[in-house]
């Protein structure tokens, strides 16, 4: 523009590279704990170093991620969803019985689930209601549906998801292939997309979004669109993986997603979204339920421990963003 | 397009006949409930001048400045744009189709993302699909460096994370980030610039104003303002009192807006504080029991005793903040503090960290109270009461104690959060450069209050960016990169020997 500056002031490598460190460096404990973890159960059990021995442990965390990542995109704009849980586990009992009988209705009762997120999306920003009210009460709607369809866990998932779950190539751990595939996917949503940029604002900052003439309403909706599509992803994965359906067995993934979010270095406020932090936290939140039991630590007390692991990372968090500060 | 020629366009000092108007507010009234924020206002931007905005807090300008951005329907009279027809309805889409732009002074960017994304949100120009984020950066690039050569700001960092100044310049940068600028609206632009930077940002706004491009400047600076605009309006109660081309003086239009002329007052206060500190020599500020102390290693030692109040001066980010903080957060745990226990804080920033604004007036400001309004833990609402209603009616803060306190003007706002830290009981009190965007006839009024509390024996920690206000202080620390360069008292507190002090003497510049 002017010939005073003949070279634009863009930020070198060196900055780039410094300040990603820095905005992510949040996620930076959930790693060390992961690995510690990681490097315990191998201490202990030295097998599972190897493909088949990766695959089993990593399991778990695979639907574990993906509700994960739906869980950080509605806490980006500064909202939480209680309904995660039995809405993963009302997806498996669609999978393992009208997916399995009748395809077609099953497709479109999951398209019903996509539309009435986007409708919570619509009310939680028109009428203003706090999310925390709507989808829990929705995680009611979603524990009386599963239970009509299914009272007791049984089922069967279709042939061709569980053929995803038995996709066990030898040279790569698979689950790590869908994990990593979700955090990009998330990644790219929330990071790179325009959309995502305006999620984040929406959490940050909503009047400064709607003085710039965006759409709250839109914004919103399409993020709960989105994390819709990505919590059924989450439930047809564990469909795939236990070949049944059961609405209770993911009813403890509505507070781990949370936590796993938190470990990544997300926060409540929103505005704020990590997707490799977020998928980090899921990991290590799954991989500390295999160690437990590794362990041989009675099961009565794995959800104490668990909770002691969280707390004792999130603590490290604090200090070690407080040290970073100053 | 019905541009002006850039040469007919430029009319310095005095507006040129030729020069047309780019928008023109006729009769346009406003009012908020009982309050009449305009009142009949006659306005125009010439194409190609900056126009000078001065008035008091509550004057109007603000309710003004939104009005002609289309932010807000005037109730009556009329907006109308250069090219665009009578009956348009001038909205905010609008007015952004037109190319008018609006740098807010309640800085208005999204902490939580990058200034480029910030850049990006505000930019209406088409970003297309793929490297729509390596486009905006490089946009909001060449503004900062067309605009504040050597700004050093990485623009991938967060915008929460810039210190003051550097957000004032993206939220600038953003604003000019367009093609069809017709209309630069700008909210005290320099109330967090260094001197340096604001020269960069005025002469960047001759440029534009060469291009045909008309700017609204609106600033309590008088001198910046006289010094840069070729035209000035003074507002005052919601109307425009006088427009003046830019040959008059700060006095005769601190008289139009209906102020008492500041300099004798300050110069009298000035007097007066140096015969005291003449008569009574250091025995007097010695006196006083002491309140806060901080070590400063290799540097001056802070030290604030009751019954004074102490500046702290230098330019904008040099350590000021983080010495109030270091005072305000102290513990037993901290090393080389020494304060008191019972303080009050007045934060700068009044949208994100001072007020509560679901709460009334009243409530916002005995929140810290509660020591004297209250006995064994339960407060009384009768105590309560009476306590706000004295500030209220001491202070005269428009819209009384039971008006919601985001119905109230910025600067009436800052009142009451100046009323909250007397009200409590604190033997310290810090402000962090209260009087951000606040008129004149105001500010009079709080320094008087902060005078009166100090004689009271409270002990004042004052940071202002506006060297002239140090003049009210007994004594100045003058900081630089982080640390206290110099302590003036008494008669040697000018603004000539802060702006020498708060330069580096080798360098002669900072950083």
């Amino acid at each position: 523009m002017t010939s005073s500056t003949l070279t634009p002031t863009l930020p070198d490598t060196r900055t780039r590279l410094k300040v990603t460190a820095a905005h992510g460096s949040p996620a930076l404990l959930s790693l060390v704990a992961m690995v510690v973890i990681f490097s315990i159960a191998v201490a202990n059990q030295p097998g599972i170093l190897s493909i088949p021995g990766l695959t089993l442990m990593l399991m778990s965390a695979v639907p574990l991620v993906l509700a994960t990542q739906a869980q950080m995109l509605i806490m980006s704009v500064g909202d939480i969803d209680l309904g995660i849980g039995y809405l993963v586990g009302f997806v498996t009992v669609i999978a393992a019985t009208l997916l399995q009988t009748s395809p077609f209705v099953g497709i479109l009762v999951l398209g019903t689930i996509v539309i009435a997120y986007a409708a919570l999306g619509l009310i939680i920003q028109k009428r203003n209601v706090p999310s925390i009210i709507v989808t829990l009460g929705m995680s009611f709607v979603w524990l009386g549906l599963g239970l009509q369809f299914l009272p007791t866990p049984g089922g069967e998932a279709p042939a061709w998801l569980a053929a995803i779950g038995r996709w066990r190539p030898d040279w790569v751990p698979a689950p790590l292939v869908f994990i990593l595939i979700a955090t990009l996917v998330g990644w790219l949503i929330v990071r790179r997309s325009r959309l995502g940029t305006r999620m984040r604002a929406l959490g940050s900052s909503p009047a400064t979004l709607e003085k710039l003439g965006w759409s709250l309403t839109r914004t919103r909706v399409l993020t709960y669109l989105i994390a819709a599509g990505l919590i059924i992803a989450a439930g047809l994965m564990l469909a795939s993986q236990t070949r049944s359906g059961d609405i209770n067995s993911a009813s403890n993934f509505t507070l781990m997603t949370i936590a796993a979010v938190i470990l990544g270095g997300g926060n409540f406020s929103g505005g704020r979204a990590l997707p490799l932090g977020a998928t980090l936290g899921a990991v290590t939140l799954g991989l500390i339920t295999v160690l437990l039991s590794l362990i041989n630590l009675s099961s009565s007390l794995q959800s104490a421990a668990q909770g002691l692991i969280v707390l004792a990372v999130l603590a490290g968090r604090v200090i070690t963003e407080r040290a970073i500060r100053s | 397009m019905t541009t002006s020629a850039p040469n007919t366009a430029v009319s310095y000092p005095s507006p040129s006949v030729v020069a047309q108007p780019t928008i023109r507010a006729t009769a346009v009234s406003k009012h908020y409930g009982n309050t009449h924020a305009l009142n009949g206002i006659d306005l125009e931007v010439l194409s190609g001048e900056i126009l000078g905005l001065v008035g008091h807090n509550g004057a109007g300008k603000s309710t003004l400045m939104r009005v002609l951005a289309g932010r807000e329907r005037a109730d009556a009279g009329t907006v109308r744009f250069r090219d665009l027809p009578g009956g348009h309805a001038w909205t905010g889409p609008s007015a952004e189709a037109a190319g008018v732009r609006m740098v807010h002074q309640e800085l208005a960017l999204c902490s939580d993302l990058t200034v480029t994304e910030n850049a990006w949100l505000s930019d209406r120009r088409k970003s297309g699909g793929f490297g729509w984020r390596r486009r905006a950066e490089r946009r909001i690039v060449d503004v900062l460096d067309a605009v504040f050569p050597g700004h050093g700001i990485a623009v991938i960092k967060r915008a929460g994370d810039l210190p003051m100044a550097q957000r004032q310049m993206v939220e600038i940068a953003r604003a000019l980030c367009t093609e069809t600028l017709r209309l630069l609206i700008l909210d005290e632009p320099t109330e967090s610039l260094g001197v340096d930077t604001a020269g960069q940002l005025y002469a960047h706004l001759r440029t534009l104003t060469q291009r045909g491009v008309s700017v609204l400047l609106i600033s309590h600076r008088m001198h910046e303002v006289i010094a840069h605009s070729d035209r000035i309006a003074v507002m005052k109660d919601g109307r425009v009192v006088s427009v003046t081309d830019a040959q008059v003086t700060e006095d005769e239009l601190l008289v139009a807006m209906g102020g008492e002329v500041r300099p004798d007052a300050a110069t009298l206060d000035r007097v007066v504080s140096a015969e005291a500190a003449g008569a009574s020599g250091d025995s007097a500020s010695r006196s006083g029991t002491l309140v806060a102390a901080v070590a400063n290693s290799g540097g001056t030692q802070f030290e604030a005793r009751s019954g004074e109040i102490i500046g702290l001066a230098g330019l904008a980010g040099q350590g000021q903040e983080e010495l109030l903080q270091k005072l305000w957060a102290a513990g037993t745990f901290s090393r080389g503090t020494q304060v008191s226990r019972h303080r009050a804080y007045v934060p700068g920033d009044r949208q994100t960290s001072g007020i509560l604004p679901l709460w009334s007036v009243a409530e916002n400001l005995t929140i810290a109270a509660s020591r004297v309004i209250s006995r064994f833990g339960i407060v009384s609402t009768r105590r309560k009461r009476e306590l706000a209603d004295h500030w209220v009616s001491a202070l005269k803060v428009l819209g009384g104690a039971h008006a919601p306190i985001t119905a109230l003007s910025g600067g009436n706002q800052q009142k009451v959060l100046i009323a909250r830290a007397f009200a409590a009981d604190a033997k310290l009190v810090l402000l962090d450069d209260p009087f951000r965007g606040v008129d004149v006839a105001t500010k009079n009024e709080l320094y008087a209050l902060m005078k009166a509390e100090a004689a009271l024996g409270r002990s004042i920690v004052w940071y202002s960016t506006e060297n002239k206000e140090m003049a009210h202080c007994d004594r100045v620390y003058v900081f630089r990169a982080g640390r206290v360069v110099s302590e003036l008292r008494g008669f040697t507190i000018t603004e000539e020997r802060i702006i020498a002090d708060s330069f580096d003497d080798r360098t002669g510049e900072i950083r």
